[in-house]
């Protein structure tokens, strides 16, 4: 339990300062280099990605690397924006010095476009994994009903199914409904995939909610769905966050299913070109790093916005109380 | 105004029936408390009032309207819980005032509510704040205030006291009785705890197990009760048993049992009718004893002291008498010693006699 008076935490501030200062010191140490150690395991690899996207060709493949560009250079970033005046052909192909950089991608027009469906897809899945969660999710966590004990489990169960297993019926079920190559077939196969586990997250949440307060709210004059509107969702604001930031990653990132059922520019996302990129003419690895760097800023924004509820949204639920 | 009528309710869930044929007739205006021991099926009863739980068989009727397919918030209704319930993300003043807002009241009329009920439960200092702000008795007035401004036709209260400590509970009780006297609601309370079924209630429901054991005022409930749950329910420390049989000796019926021969009174052994000979279980409650009384045959019971418990105003005086332990509650002044032993004269006009099998009463049959 954490002290809340001013008497008691001055006494764990007392008792703190009459331990040794080696052992505080020393704990102090190890704790700041294990913090450093991870920081730098998990940023390197995006400090790199920055640094390489103002580089050029040429650079990146200097001896040794260049962790800062030594000269910076927007050129990748302006093929991106300027990609459809400068596209490279068999024929041209040769023109284009690879070494030097100035080399762009002959899908490079399409990421933009593949921006904006990826866009449309994480935030549909988002809306439409809580217009379909929340309500499934107080139904299972606070009405008796026959069934609710085995749409819990079967709820569970298809998470623990790997999405590859699925890609199959999933194709089918996409073909013959004629979506393929329609941002509609991710919407719908990123939904099977995301809801449940939504609703499990959430479905821990309402659950950590006293049955009292669903009880006390519906006497107070509200139906199920006004209790759910104005008593439980203002409470679930922070497990509403991490479903939100769950269902946004998980579609701005698949590729599988992506890659199955998009062909065309119409509806292929971001991960696709991405990755069509590596199969051209040339590699320009630069230029790929500046489109990862784009592919990493919505995710980016989303987080700091929601920062204050990530950590509270991440745990709540997972432990009750 | 609502009089409440249960007809033949059964609840079920799954095989598991928790009331049972439940037939209760509370009046209008009526205070009635219902009590027995946890899972006795009170609190669903009080939720198949309040349209939380079904009714799964049987009729329930508000006046003359059947409510079994009424949802809560279609009903004239309002609830006290026992853990408050009250909206954390919400001040005291819109905790209060949320059923009147669902309920389209207009704006300045709930104000006029909210304040007048803050007045009387003094937490008019408090509206502004959160309940994570509050105490346990400050959050317990909120939750009345809630229920009060509803101004319902009936009031629901679910052990509202049992998360109070002991003073606050007292005073609150009284609070709970005056709140009554002034809605002119019809109030059903649900508690195990006896002394607050005695104090609050016009009539008191005991159940266990899903069924009523009998329904009556404080009086008839406590004097009269009808089999040995309800005897040993209520009463501190519990009432005393000791297997028997009754005897005519002359004119006269007796109790025995070894050492022990208790004279039954007539005005009792009228109620009991021609039972010489029949095996009895007798009910002695621990205050119908007195240590001062003459020590005359056939009113006197002798043991050995085993335990003295002070509590206070009196004591508890554990009794061994013929290889059973008894509990009476006697007077703080007097002064024994474990291991003594004395003779205590019992108020013969008070014993209680039940059929040993049944549990039923022989003196009070409804």
């Amino acid at each position: 339990m954490r002290p809340n008076t001013p008497a008691a935490s001055a006494a764990v501030t007392s008792q703190r300062l009459a331990r040794p200062s080696f052992a505080r010191i020393g704990r102090g140490l190890l704790l700041l280099t294990a913090s450093v150690v991870f920081l730098a395991y998990v940023l390197f690899p995006v400090a790199w990605l920055v640094s390489s996207s103002f580089q050029n060709e040429h650079e990146i493949v200097s001896k040794p690397p260049h962790w800062l560009p030594h000269q910076p250079t927007a050129q990748n970033f302006a093929a991106i924006f300027e990609a459809g005046d400068k596209t490279v052909t068999y024929e041209t192909r040769r023109k284009a010095d690879p070494s030097s950089g100035g080399f762009i991608p002959s899908t490079a027009s399409n990421l933009l476009p593949a921006m904006g469906n990826s866009l449309i897809v994480a935030c549909s899945v988002v809306v439409l994994n809580l217009l379909i969660g929340v309500p499934a999710a107080y139904a299972m966590a606070k009405i008796r009903f026959r069934g609710r004990q085995v749409s819990i489990y079967a709820i569970l169960t298809t998470r623990v199914i790997p999405d590859i297993a699925l890609v199959v019926p999933f194709f089918l079920f996409i073909r013959n409904l004629g979506l393929l190559d329609s941002i509609w077939s991710l919407i719908i196969t990123y939904l099977a995939v995301t809801v449940p586990f939504s609703v499990f997250i959430l479905v821990s949440y309402f659950e950590s909610l006293p049955d009292e307060l669903d009880k006390a709210a519906r006497v107070d004059g509200c139906s199920r769905w006004q209790t759910l509107t104005k008593v439980f969702l203002p409470l679930a604001v922070p497990s509403l966050v991490a479903v939100v930031l769950f269902a946004f990653l998980a579609s701005w990132n698949e590729f599988l299913l992506a890659l199955m059922f998009t062909q065309t520019p119409k509806s292929q996302t971001l991960p696709i070109v991405v990755a069509s990129f590596t199969s051209d003419f040339t590699i320009s690895f630069s230029f790929i790093n500046a489109a990862g760097v784009l592919a990493i800023i919505p995710p980016v924004i989303l987080a700091l916005v929601f920062e204050r509820y990530i950590v509270s949204g991440l745990t709540a639920g997972a432990v009750k109380g | 105004m609502a009089r409440i009528q249960f007809k033949n309710v059964t609840k079920r869930y799954g095989a598991l029936a928790v009331v049972r044929d439940l037939n209760l007739d509370i009046r209008d205006r009526e205070f009635v408390v219902l009590l027995g021991p946890s899972g006795c099926g009170k609190s669903t009863t009080l939720s198949m009032t309040a349209g939380l739980e079904e009714v799964t068989e049987g009729e329930l009727w508000f006046d003359d309207q059947l409510v079994n397919a009424l949802p809560p918030h279609r009903r004239d209704v309002a609830m006290v819980f026992q853990s408050y319930a009250l909206y954390p993300h919400k001040s005291v003043y819109e905790n209060i005032a949320f059923g009147l807002r669902m309920r389209k009241v207009e704006r300045s009329e709930v104000d006029r509510r909210v304040r007048n009920a803050a007045t009387k439960l003094e937490i008019t200092h408090l509206l502004e704040r959160l309940p994570s702000q509050l105490s346990g008795g400050q959050r317990q007035r909120v939750a009345l205030g809630r229920a009060m401004v509803r101004e319902p036709a009936v009031f629901l209260m679910d052990e509202p006291l049992s998360n109070l400590d002991a003073a606050l509970r007292i005073s609150m009780r009284a609070e709970i009785k005056h709140l009554h006297n002034e809605m002119q609601s019809t109030f059903v309370y649900v508690t195990h705890d006896q002394a607050e079924a005695l104090t609050l209630a016009d009539r008191i429901v005991v159940m266990n197990d899903g069924l009523i054991q009998q329904i009556g005022t404080a009086h008839e409930i406590y004097d009269r009760p009808a089999n040995k749950f309800v005897a040993s329910f209520l009463g501190s420390p519990p009432i005393n048993y000791l297997e028997g049989e009754l005897a005519r000796v002359g004119d006269a019926l007796h109790f025995r049992r070894g050492d022990i021969e208790l004279i039954v009174p007539q005005r009792l052994a009228a109620r009991l009718g021609d039972c010489s000979g029949r095996p009895v279980s007798l009910g002695l409650r621990a205050e119908d004893v007195d240590e001062r009384g003459e020590m005359t045959g056939g009113r006197t019971i002798r043991g050995r002291v085993t335990s003295v418990l002070p509590v206070g105003s009196d004591q508890f005086l554990g009794m061994e008498i013929d290889d059973h332990e008894l509990f009476f509650r006697v007077g703080k002044d007097l002064r024994h010693a474990v291991g003594e032993v004395i003779g205590l004269s019992v108020d013969v006009n008070r014993l209680h006699f039940f059929d040993p099998a049944s549990g039923k009463s022989l003196l009070w049959h409804n």
